[in-house]
């Protein structure tokens, strides 16, 4: 049979009248192909949020890629393929669609100023300065430069670092480089990804 | 293992009872399983034979089955295979045998005799523990690490027994094994980044959905098990040829097409 790839996909285009490349007619199918809906998703693989196990996830986002459309994560399910928990999940992480696909969910930073009884939206910009300010501020007020046998201690100890379980090897490497740098002791990560 | 093939049969007529668009391809599709059941069924059946994986030397015994093999192609098949069948049912077997031969060295998803023909020998091959000599197994993840050939389906299923996620296999168009494969990635070029991954689904065909690649623009269906156990992915591949039109609609073109020429 004389026909290549090529031929039998004009055929099925055009009028939607062709036939298969081995005769099968195929105006029956493609007349059900116009009363399809059909939806596309995207599956991503990550790493679910919550422990230190850092299970990995695939979640299933909803779009077409236009741009105007903003995608929707419709589902999140274990990644099989990932080493620490092959496709399993907790109760928790198995329902991390709904944190993520929340309207109580935060998406820009908030701030709660001293007395007030609520929260204020502010810039990201904002943000960093207010928290570099703080920083430094606490640092430069409570930084111990001799312990109180006189030995040089160069050290701070009223700030502190918690890593959650996504941050990569790299951030927790800037992470760590940064808070030596500032003399704090206190530093956590969850290193696994 | 007939029960394999009177799954795919039982299937393949279930499917065909409740067909919409696809019904001629299902219809035409379980009686290709029955003729391939018989093949498979006459090698197992066979004394004193096994298979030497080296189509050549095998052919003398293959070749006994191709007249019915032909027979039931002609009786069903439509026309354009109907007369195929017939004028190779009058052609003197070494010029088949070299048909053959050229198929099994460079395997085409537009061959329909030879694939259609071979598939229970390399099915009984694998069963059998032989492998195949002169196919080249080494292509690449994306290839059936068996007999070397294209995916012609994938299935998610599910693997670990508190796990609610499937797994993904791939099935071999030529030998009809499966093979573990990667969830995210392209079963075509290996492409793995997410954005150039789509996924088309429609609610028409709840478990069988679209496994396509912007970069390569190829396409092949996915069958989730974990979702309709009592599937069988070749078959319900077929059942939803509206999505392949669909595709190519859109761009893509199918990794192999299957055995109605889809």
């Amino acid at each position: 049979m004389e026909v290549s790839r090529r031929t039998f996909i004009k055929t099925t285009l055009i009028g939607g009248a062709g036939v298969s490349v081995f005769g099968f007619s195929l105006a029956p199918v493609y007349a059900q192909t116009q009363g399809l809906k059909i939806a596309r998703t995207t599956e991503t693989r990550s790493t679910c949020p919550y422990c230190s196990v850092s299970c990995g996830v695939i979640i299933h986002t909803l779009g077409d890629k236009s741009k105007n459309a903003i995608p929707q994560v419709v589902h999140v399910e274990g990644d099989p393929d990932h080493p620490i928990n092959r496709g399993t999940l907790c109760p928790k992480g198995a329902s991390l669609e709904q944190d993520i696909a929340n309207e109580r969910r935060l998406l820009k930073p908030q701030v709660r100023r001293p007395g007030s009884d609520h929260w204020d939206d502010i810039s990201w910009d904002d943000a960093f300065n207010e928290i570099a300010r703080w920083v430094k501020k606490t640092r430069d007020a409570t930084f111990i430069e001799k312990d109180a046998q006189g030995r040089t201690a160069n050290r701070v100890e009223t700030i502190g670092w918690i890593g959650g379980c996504t941050d990569t090897n790299e951030f927790n490497y800037l992470a760590g480089k940064f808070m030596r740098g500032m003399g704090a002791c206190y530093y956590e990560t969850q290193a696994r990804v | 293992m007939s029960n394999w093939w009177d799954k795919q049969i039982q299937r393949a007529d279930q499917l065909a009872a409740q067909a919409n668009g696809s019904r001629e391809l299902l219809t035409f599709y379980a009686q290709l399983l029955r003729a391939q059941k018989e093949i498979h069924d006459f090698l197992r059946s066979r004394r004193d034979w096994l298979p030497s994986g080296e189509l050549e030397l095998d052919l003398s015994v293959l070749s006994e089955a191709l007249p019915a093999f032909l027979k039931k192609i002609e009786s069903y098949g439509p026309a354009s295979l109907a007369a195929e069948a017939h004028d190779l049912s009058r052609t003197d077997f070494q010029i088949v045998a070299e048909k053959l031969l050229t198929y099994w060295c460079t395997s085409s998803d537009i061959k329909f005799f030879e694939k259609a023909f071979l598939q229970p020998y390399l099915r009984w091959l694998a069963e059998t523990g032989a492998m195949p000599v002169g196919r080249d197994t080494s292509l690449s993840e994306r290839n059936c690490p068996y007999c070397g050939g294209n995916p012609q389906v994938s299935f998610l299923q599910n693997k670990e027994t508190t796990a609610e996620s499937g797994n993904r296999d791939l099935i071999c168009a030529t030998c009809l094994s499966s093979w573990e494969f990667r969830r995210v990635v392209c079963a075509n070029c290996g492409e793995e980044r997410p954005t150039k991954l789509g996924y088309f689904h429609s609610p028409k065909f709840d478990h069988i959905r679209i496994e396509a690649c912007d970069t390569c623009k190829h396409y092949l269906k996915g069958v989730d098990l974990t979702r309709v156990g009592f599937a069988a992915p070749i078959v319900d591949e077929i059942d939803a040829a509206p999505l392949d039109l669909w595709a190519r609609e859109h761009g893509f073109t199918k990794i192999e097409l299957n055995l109605v020429g889809i």
